[in-house]
């Protein structure tokens, strides 16, 4: 059974490590942060998870998503990498809609839809490889 | 810069967004998805063939296309470059994947068969972007996209001894990437530039000890990935345990990679180091050669022995970049030319030599040469023992196969630049592969066809042999139309030699800070 000032912990620190993923993930690509340095932060709540509530929670909570989600963040960031020969006909290029919600534009870049797919990318991976470490070892080793 | 250039970015975007399709229905092991996971991994693989004939047929006519992501000029952003050259490796990669793909279809065992196809198209994916990379970064990068893919690869049955030549390959290679990280680092702290053009302006102006450390440690670094003596411990390490697909593309694809930035780098950015290192760069050729046939002859099972191979025929690709520097009668570049055939005609034969053998290996359940295990294969399965005999005379050089014609023309180039030792060496080796393929025919497919066999798993004949029949018709068709096949080897080694063509072309920026004034020695 875990501890009792881990599970206290993770009751503490999972959700400001979650909330500072988003701060960083939206404070974007020229700013310190950005999808890389989020998608650990994620992972590292993950982490958290396996040490207070143990690796088979954390697998039967996300395990099999893992993969997908890997798949899903790579195609966001090669969707990202077509938008600019969609309109300026420039792979890479980076480009902004606007979009007008409540009396307001909001601007939304390729640069972002980037860091997003980045994100997804590493918190999913370092994850299932945080889980992989965490399975107990088969009895006999050598075989 | 034309909307066309564009077309380079898609030979690592298809492979990447079919992976990660791939990859979004492996929620759970099912047939119904690894079916799934197979129909995008041949989609992926016919997409990339096609991409890659249309840069091989824009390029032939002797220009080279050049992409600069984001709209970032060199040498600010990342710059993918591809001339002849480049599009013959893609083309010859999209081809073995789409051999490899039809293959692992016919041989894989389906619950094996998970993540297989995803992580073969991050192989090509990373394979793809080490043939167009423009800079150096860019380039180690996608080296360690390749190092990771093929490590799991290596290692995806799970079983003790491939997780142990995986841990090998993935430790000496690792060394080999610190090594070209390190040179890396040293040519950014020096020269202020990593893209490849800029510093082919700029390394002639460098000191000359400057030049000859990175080139010592380029050739380390490169020549480790590439297999070359005395550094190709690795690959007869693990190229043996992984399953036969995995062998396969891996003898085919991999140290062919290192032989590709050896090509590239040293004409490009050291060329007069082509002729002061002659020496140097035919006595590692030769010594490769030689290391290779006579391991091949020490190892007892199927596929050691063509790994073995793997080796000595890259010291033939070694000897054609080391006569680049010498034509007395023959064009210029004829050396580069022959050396550059000779992976055309290599990536395809090896890679049908050693689908060939592992299917030996899985309709017998060994690969072991001593007598009482494999044997007879002929009667057993004779149109695997016809493919496996056309390939093995076209690696031993037998005419009318491409073997021939390659061998040939490094030959030539050597009796040229009076090279008699190299060329002497190349002679026997040849003459000893061609001993060691007909003691692979003699202990693995000739005699009576045994009775008691243990298959590992029956492969569908159908789609293993037709892979390794395309293949080896591709070959023979090389060696049969040698004369136009050669015509774009020798483009490809002329754009390799041009580098005021490659400065021109991809159009550094001069704006750059460097760290020293031109003519000042350090």
């Amino acid at each position: 059974m875990p501890e009792l000032y881990l599970a206290l912990l993770d009751r503490i620190l999972t959700p400001v490590l979650l909330l500072l993923a988003v701060i960083f993930l939206l404070a974007g690509h020229n700013a310190p942060g950005g999808g890389f340095i989020a998608g650990l932060v994620v992972a590292s709540a993950f982490l958290m998870q396996i040490l207070a509530r143990g690796d088979a929670f954390v697998r039967r909570l996300i395990g099999p998503y893992l993969q997908p989600l890997m798949g899903a963040g790579l195609l966001i960031a090669a969707a990202s990498s077509l938008a600019g020969i969609g309109r300026y006909g420039q792979f890479f290029e980076g480009v902004w809609w606007q979009l007008q919600l409540g009396g307001r534009a909001w601007e939304f870049g390729s640069p972002a839809l980037f860091d997003i797919g980045v994100f997804l990318v590493v918190s999913t991976f370092v994850t299932s490889y945080l889980l992989e470490l965490s399975r107990p070892a088969k009895e006999g080793g050598r075989k | 810069m034309d909307f066309y250039a564009n077309w380079l970015a898609a030979p690592i975007l298809v492979p990447l967004v079919f992976a990660a399709s791939a990859l979004l229905v492996a929620r759970r092991v099912t047939l119904r998805q690894i079916r799934v996971q197979r129909s995008l991994a041949l989609v992926a693989s016919l997409l990339n063939l096609a991409v890659a004939l249309l840069l091989l047929y824009h390029t032939l006519q002797g220009q080279r296309m050049v992409l600069y992501a984001g709209a970032w000029q060199a040498p600010f952003g990342i710059t993918l470059v591809a001339d002849a050259f480049s599009a013959i490796m893609l083309a010859l990669t999209a081809l073995l994947g789409v051999a490899v793909v039809l293959y692992a279809m016919g041989t894989l065992d389906q619950r094996q068969g998970l993540n297989f196809y995803p992580l073969l198209l991050f192989l090509l994916m990373g394979v793809n972007g080490a043939f167009l990379a423009g800079d150096l970064f860019n380039l180690y990068v996608f080296f360690e996209v390749l190092l990771m893919a093929s490590f799991v690869l290596l290692s995806l049955g799970g079983r003790p001894s491939q997780v142990n030549g995986g841990l090998r390959y993935v430790v000496l290679n690792l060394i080999a990437s610190t090594l070209f990280l390190t040179a890396a680092g040293v040519v950014y702290g020096t020269l202020g530039t990593l893209n490849l053009a800029q510093l082919a302006e700029r390394m002639a102006l460098a000191p000359q000890s400057l030049r000859i450390v990175l080139a010592g440690i380029l050739l380390l670094a490169f020549g480790s990935k590439a297999g070359l003596f005395p550094l190709f411990f690795w690959l007869p390490a693990s190229y043996h345990t992984p399953h036969p697909a995995v062998t396969a593309i891996f003898g085919g694809l991999l140290t062919k990679v290192g032989i590709y930035a050896l090509f590239r780098i040293f004409p490009l950015l050291f060329p007069e180091l082509l002729s002061s290192w002659q020496p140097l760069l035919l006595t590692v050729a030769a010594l490769t050669m030689l290391t290779g046939v006579f391991g091949a002859m020490a190892v007892t099972t199927i596929r050691r022995v063509l790994s073995f191979h793997v080796i000595s025929q890259v010291g033939y690709m070694v000897m054609g970049l080391g006569l680049v520097a010498s034509g007395n009668q023959l064009a210029l570049g004829f050396g580069l030319a022959a050396g550059i055939f000779y992976i055309i005609h290599h990536m395809i034969v090896k890679t049908a030599l050693l689908m060939a053998g592992g299917a030996a290996e899985l309709t017998m359940g060994t690969g072991r040469l001593e007598p009482g295990y494999l044997g007879g294969l002929a009667k057993r399965a004779p149109a695997l023992a016809v493919l496996f005999f056309v390939a093995a005379f076209s690696l031993a050089g037998i005419p009318p196969s491409s073997g021939f014609v390659s061998k040939l023309g490094l030959l030539q180039a050597a009796l040229d630049a009076g090279q008699w030792p190299i060329a002497g060496v190349s002679l026997v080796v040849s003459l000893l592969t061609l001993m060691s393929m007909l003691r692979l025919w003699q202990k693995g497919f000739a005699g009576p066809a045994k009775s008691d066999t243990f298959p590992l798993r029956t492969p569908q004949p159908r789609l293993t042999l037709a892979p390794i029949a395309l293949l080896v018709l591709a070959s023979l068709a090389i060696g049969i139309f040698s004369a136009p096949v050669f015509g774009w080897a020798q483009t490809a080694a002329a754009q390799v030699l041009d580098r005021e063509g490659y400065i021109r072309a991809v159009a550094p920026r001069a704006d750059i800070p460097r760290l020293w004034a031109p003519g000042e020695e350090h």
